[in-house]
């Protein structure tokens, strides 16, 4: 009876595991080839939502230099800079962007890199800002914030001279926090935030290689910028979300986010229950086995 | 009774007897419960020392702080879902509407003393708890403890476990708080996920469509009174057989089939199960104290349309997640009917198809074997090599699924693709078990055929005679390594003090007959 | 006392001598350890004691598990060492008796059973049968309460959801969504008027309304004028699991699960390209109303969220 069973077992057993490699090629056609539509950090234009403040200034021109309200207060950047920051991108942006910074570099093709006319001062300000940009890697398929290697004055700069060539919004923000209600932030960012950015804030792997950043680290404005243009591949936040929500957010991402006080010890990184089975296993288990084997072993 | 006792020292003590009040308390309760023969067999019971041996303490020590840190936090927690305005401490919770669970496990985090430190102690001596069954498990397995005639405990251990797990899910559910919230929202397109009838339970169950109001006080009842109520009862069987089988030991010197060598119940091991007992405390309430785990106040209280990124479940549901994640996405649909595939055999076939081989294992093992002997004495694990092969795979498959239910931080830890970590975690799952059986077998029976393996090599001397031939000899065992232990004996029904004044022959001892 | 004293007959028991090498301790230098059990009894026992003071003042958590943790530690630690090092050492060894009794005690045990219990039955088939009958009605009856008054029934509450023919789209704080609200690239998560606060409305009717442009954006055939200004909207629960379906990537076009990463491709009604999600999400039919409000033109065509039995 064994030896019929035994073969019965296994080989049912090796014909379940041969069937296993075909879960390999299910139901991921499309996952590692590229899309049709994929352009890196194309973002659309001219559409970043319209100011939904009560006070607009204009110059005699007509043109916009700040709206806002006591929540966040959007600037645009002076037109004094536009000279200085049309020699910092021929200098620093051009060689992808065009010496017209729509995208078409002098010896290239139109769509190889994004337009930047017409984007507004705070997404140029934005990815400058973050030192995304000059990219690394211009052909990857992200740019990853790191070290900036322009200064904040000049990246305003750059973006008053690509702000001249088609004026458009959202400006550079400056958010007000001493009003922000930090638990209808906690709330909105549940809501909005922490599908990409975890509840914590960390980021995580999305799809297609590509990530959603970490928040530790970001100036409030940035987090502005970031949800007002939607870098990348982040979606725009603009009419459903009103300045004193932005605020509210920004509130509770430069605090409770970025320093959340811990009152249970280490936050180990916030990588919830990962990390906690790693610390359960290794420094419990493990510790307490290692301390058993002292208990039960005699000498 | 005499009528004139001298007041003196000794003659109030000659009244008690030879042993004091202790030794009355004794004789009255003996009286009444005809306690001191058993008693005396326990005191005497011989528990033999290995290391091992100690893992499964582990766990019933954290289920003890298990229960005592539980017992706590039960008198705050509200096991309410009725909503409630939050006016507590922590302010980015300030005005925020919540349901009384969330709102409570929040207040009692920050408004109760040592709320939170009993809150960080209860789960992490939950994770160390299920951690430990499974590695105490695995010791049982990988020695051949459960064979004839410790299946039965085989099987009350495994149902632990189970019912562990379960518990362990529903006390993780009780905050109700973001993570948590999902988690259920989870359970419930699983239950939705049975075939036929898999509405009805899932509707009966939370008394309605997802989310229902009655999913928190259910879980509660079910937490802290119906599942642990089963598991002390399940604990004590557990320890019962232990006690009336008597414990298994390795072989070795003076150890038979039909004896147990080691330390007596009182007081040497007392003395060190007490001590670790105390230890495990310890270190869980440092745990408690310097590693923060579960922050409910920063993942907010659950609404069904909020969602956190790199959600996963604790690590005794993780393989679960895991096999959820990497099954691909068949569904059966037909007939005007929906089998979710997709769902029922990651989440109910997988983990059935797992724990009923684990509950049949002792079963098939004896078909296989024939072996239908009493077993006293271990294995070593690599003299049963089939056996050790087939454990190592499905701990190797176990691990896989356990780490496939992080693959998004994975991906984001080592900035790799999570489509391919995915599918690395499609090959690994398939493609370890596979390779680990035969390694391992190979491994067991290499060892075997090294005599002495695992012991210290001493070296060989070799010494030039004046004839120029060359003659190895081994140098004599470490004096660590060499065997000096003494025979194990009886444990002294009496130790014979040196003859004082009071006792008229040493050796001897009162006893009521 | 002194009557019972008298019961007592002195029995000579089987003893080891006090030099004995089995009742001496493991450790060779006694002192010392005894001396470092006593230094960690007493850390332990200030250590504890700073518990219950920090528990008084109500100290921060870290300082109550600390002292609690480190007291109970130091402790354990000591009482271990003393039952390891400066107790007798043994071995000590303990006869293993076999648990099976004789064959008479066995057959008597079962016969007791068998033969008096089966006699009983036998006698009686009568009693037995109607006893039988009775507790198995018990069983079935005992189902109802037990089970039927846990909820409701099903019956097609899965299939439908509070979407209907008109409902206007409002977001989490009541507001309605106006065509012009959004820009290209926006997301939100919307229900329909007057749910938005209840837990069925956040359960089953949550839906992701994007916009991905400015011009009329047909997903598939059979959905033309779907998605009026390029407004789409999907059901927000995941077709695997029922997680909201939150994460969108605005260059990507997929809308991901954070739960199990199943990814739905937005420009082709949100149909599964990866992960463990076996359905598209069922898309919402809008239109835009005179006013410029986002209203639905129906319910969604199919049952939202995951896979169950009834779906047909």
């Amino acid at each position: 009876m064994t030896s019929f069973f035994k073969r019965v077992i296994v080989y049912s057993t090796l014909l379940l595991l041969s069937l296993g490699p075909v879960a390999l090629f299910t139901g991921n056609a499309n996952a590692s080839g590229q899309k049709p539509y994929q352009t890196p950090y194309q973002t659309t234009r001219k559409n970043a939502g319209t100011p939904n403040s009560s006070i607009v200034k204009k110059d005699k021109n007509g043109m916009v230099i700040t709206y806002g309200n006591s929540a966040i207060l959007y600037k645009a950047p002076p037109s004094a800079l536009d000279a200085i920051g049309e020699a910092l991108f021929m200098q620093n942006c051009a060689s992808c962007h065009g010496t017209k910074a729509n995208g078409v570099p002098a010896n290239g093709v139109s769509g190889a890199y994004p337009n930047l006319v017409g984007l507004g001062p705070a997404t140029i300000d934005f990815w400058i800002d973050s030192g995304r940009m000059p990219a690394t890697n211009p052909r990857a398929v992200e740019a990853p914030r790191r070290f900036a290697r322009l200064t904040p004055s000049q990246a305003l700069a750059v973006s008053a001279w690509v702000n001249s060539l088609d004026p458009s919004l959202p400006d550079i923000p400056t958010p007000n926090l001493t009003n922000a209600n930090v638990a209808d932030g906690a709330a909105l960012f549940a809501l909005n935030c922490a599908a990409c950015h975890t509840i914590e804030g960390d980021g995580d792997a999305l799809a297609n290689s590509t990530f959603a950043p970490s928040l530790r680290d970001i100036p409030a404005y940035q987090v502005v910028e970031a949800i007002r243009t939607g870098p990348g591949n982040m979606p725009r936040f603009t009419g459903n979300l009103s300045d004193y929500q932005v605020r509210d957010i920004v509130k509770y991402v430069t605090t409770e986010i970025q320093h959340p006080n811990n009152p249970g010890g280490l936050g180990l990184g916030g990588l919830g229950p990962v990390a906690e089975g790693f610390v359960a296993l290794l420094l419990g288990v493990g510790l307490l086995a290692l301390i058993g084997f002292w208990v039960g072993e005699r000498e | 009774m005499s009528i004139d006792v001298p007041n003196t020292k000794r003659a109030r003590a000659q009244a008690k007897g030879p042993f004091g009040s202790v030794g009355k308390v004794l004789d009255e309760l003996d009286d009444r419960l005809g306690v001191a023969k058993g008693g005396r067999t326990f005191m005497d019971k011989i528990f033999p020392d290995h290391w091992s041996f100690m893992l499964g303490e582990i766990a019933l020590y954290s289920f003890v702080i298990l229960l005592v840190t539980g017992v706590f936090l039960t008198l705050y927690y509200i096991p309410s879902q009725d909503l409630v305005t939050y006016h507590g401490t922590y302010l980015p919770l300030d005005g925020m509407r919540v349901t009384e669970a969330y709102a409570s496990t929040v207040n009692m985090s920050f408004a109760v003393r040592a709320g939170l430190l009993m809150r960080q102690m209860h789960h992490w001596s939950c994770d160390i708890f299920v951690g430990a069954i499974v590695v105490h498990m695995a010791r049982v397995f990988f020695t051949g403890a459960f064979r004839k005639p410790r299946e039965l405990n085989w099987s009350i251990g495994l149902t632990l476990l189970t019912l562990a797990i379960i518990n362990g899910f529903l006390g993780y559910s009780l905050p109700d708080d973001l993570i948590s919230g999902t988690g259920i929202r989870i359970a419930y397109s699983i239950v939705l996920a049975i075939p036929l009838v898999g509405t009805y339970i899932g509707f009966w169950l939370f008394g309605g469509n997802f989310p229902g109001t009655m999913i928190i006080p259910r879980f509660f009842i079910l937490h802290v009174l119906i599942v642990p109520g089963i598991m002390i009862a399940l604990v004590g069987a557990h320890l019962f057989l232990l006690v009336r089988q008597k414990h298994t030991q390795f072989p070795g010197k003076g150890r038979t089939e039909k004896n147990v060598v080691g330390s007596p119940m009182f007081p040497v091991f007392m003395a060190k199960t007490t001590g670790f007992l105390f230890v495990i405390a310890g270190i869980t309430a440092l745990l408690g104290a310097f590693a923060q785990i579960n922050p409910i106040w920063q993942f907010g209280p659950y609404e069904a349309s909020r969602i956190s990124y790199a959600v996963q479940p604790d690590l005794y549901m993780a393989f679960l997640d895991g096999a959820l994640r990497i099954w691909p996405s068949w569904s059966f649909h037909s007939f005007g009917h929906t089998i979710p595939f997709e769902v029922t055999v990651p989440a109910l076939i997988l983990p059935g198809l797992i724990f009923g081989l684990c509950y049949m294992w002792p079963t098939l093992e004896r078909l296989f074997t024939k072996d239908n002997e009493l077993h006293n004495l271990l294995d070593r694990p690599i003299n049963r090599p089939k056996r050790t092969a087939a454990g190592v795979s499905m701990g190797v498959f176990i691990t896989v699924l356990f780490f496939a239910s992080s693959t998004d931080v994975i991906a984001n830890f080592f900035h790799v693709s999570l489509e391919e970590v995915l599918i690395a975690m499609r090959v690994l799952v398939i493609i370890s078990p596979i390779i680990a059986y035969p390694i391992t077998y190979r491994i067991c029976k290499e060892l075997q055929h090294t005599p002495g393996s695992g012991k210290r090599k001493t070296a060989n001397v070799v010494t030039r005679s004046e004839d120029g031939e060359y003659i190895a000899t081994s140098s004599p065992v470490y004096v660590d390594d060499a065997h000096h232990g003494l025979a194990a004996v009886e444990v002294p029904r009496f130790i014979s003090a040196a003859p004082d004044e009071e006792s008229e022959t040493s050796g001897t001892r009162v006893v009521e007959r | 006392m002194s009557d019972r004293h008298e019961e007592r007959t002195p029995v000579h028991l089987q003893g080891l001598s006090p030099n004995d090498p089995h009742l001496q301790p493991a450790s060779k230098n006694p002192q010392q350890v005894e001396r470092v059990i006593a230094v960690c009894f007493v850390l332990g026992l200030v250590l504890v004691a700073a518990f219950g003071a920090c528990f008084w003042i109500n100290a921060q958590p870290w300082k109550l598990g600390a002292t609690l943790g480190g007291g109970m530690t130091f402790l354990g630690i000591g009482l271990v060492a003393w039952g390891k090092y400066l107790m007798p050492q043994g071995p000590f060894v303990e006869d293993r008796h076999a648990l099976a009794n004789s064959k008479d005690d066995r057959d008597a045990f079962a016969a007791s059973i068998v033969q008096r219990g089966g006699d009983v039955v036998k006698r009686r088939k009568l009693l037995g049968g109607l006893l039988g009958s009775g507790l198995g009605v018990f069983t079935v009856v005992a189902m109802f309460p037990l089970l039927r008054s846990l909820g409701p029934l099903p019956k097609k509450t899965l299939d439908h959801t509070d979407w209907k023919k008109g409902s206007y789209v409002v977001d989490s704080t009541g507001r309605r969504v106006k065509a012009g609200d959004l820009a290209v690239g926006s997301i939100v998560t919307v229900y329909p008027e007057g749910t938005q606060n209840s837990d069925r409305g956040q359960a089953v009717d949550q839906t992701v309304l994007i916009r991905i442009s400015n011009e009329n954006f047909t997903t598939m055939k059979g959905r033309e004028n779907w998605g009026p200004k390029g407004y789409l909207a999907y059901s927000k629960l995941c077709t695997h699991l029922g997680c909201p379906v939150g994460l969108y990537e605005q260059q990507l076009q997929v809308l991901v699960c954070p739960c199990h990463q199943s990814t739905f491709n937005v420009l082709n009604g949100a149909v599964p390209e990866f992960g463990p999600a076996p359905r598209p999400l069922p898309q919402l039919a809008l239109y835009i109303d005179a006013s410029g409000n986002l209203r639905a033109q129906n319910d969604y065509d199919q049952p939202v969220g995951p896979g169950f039995w009834e779906r047909s």
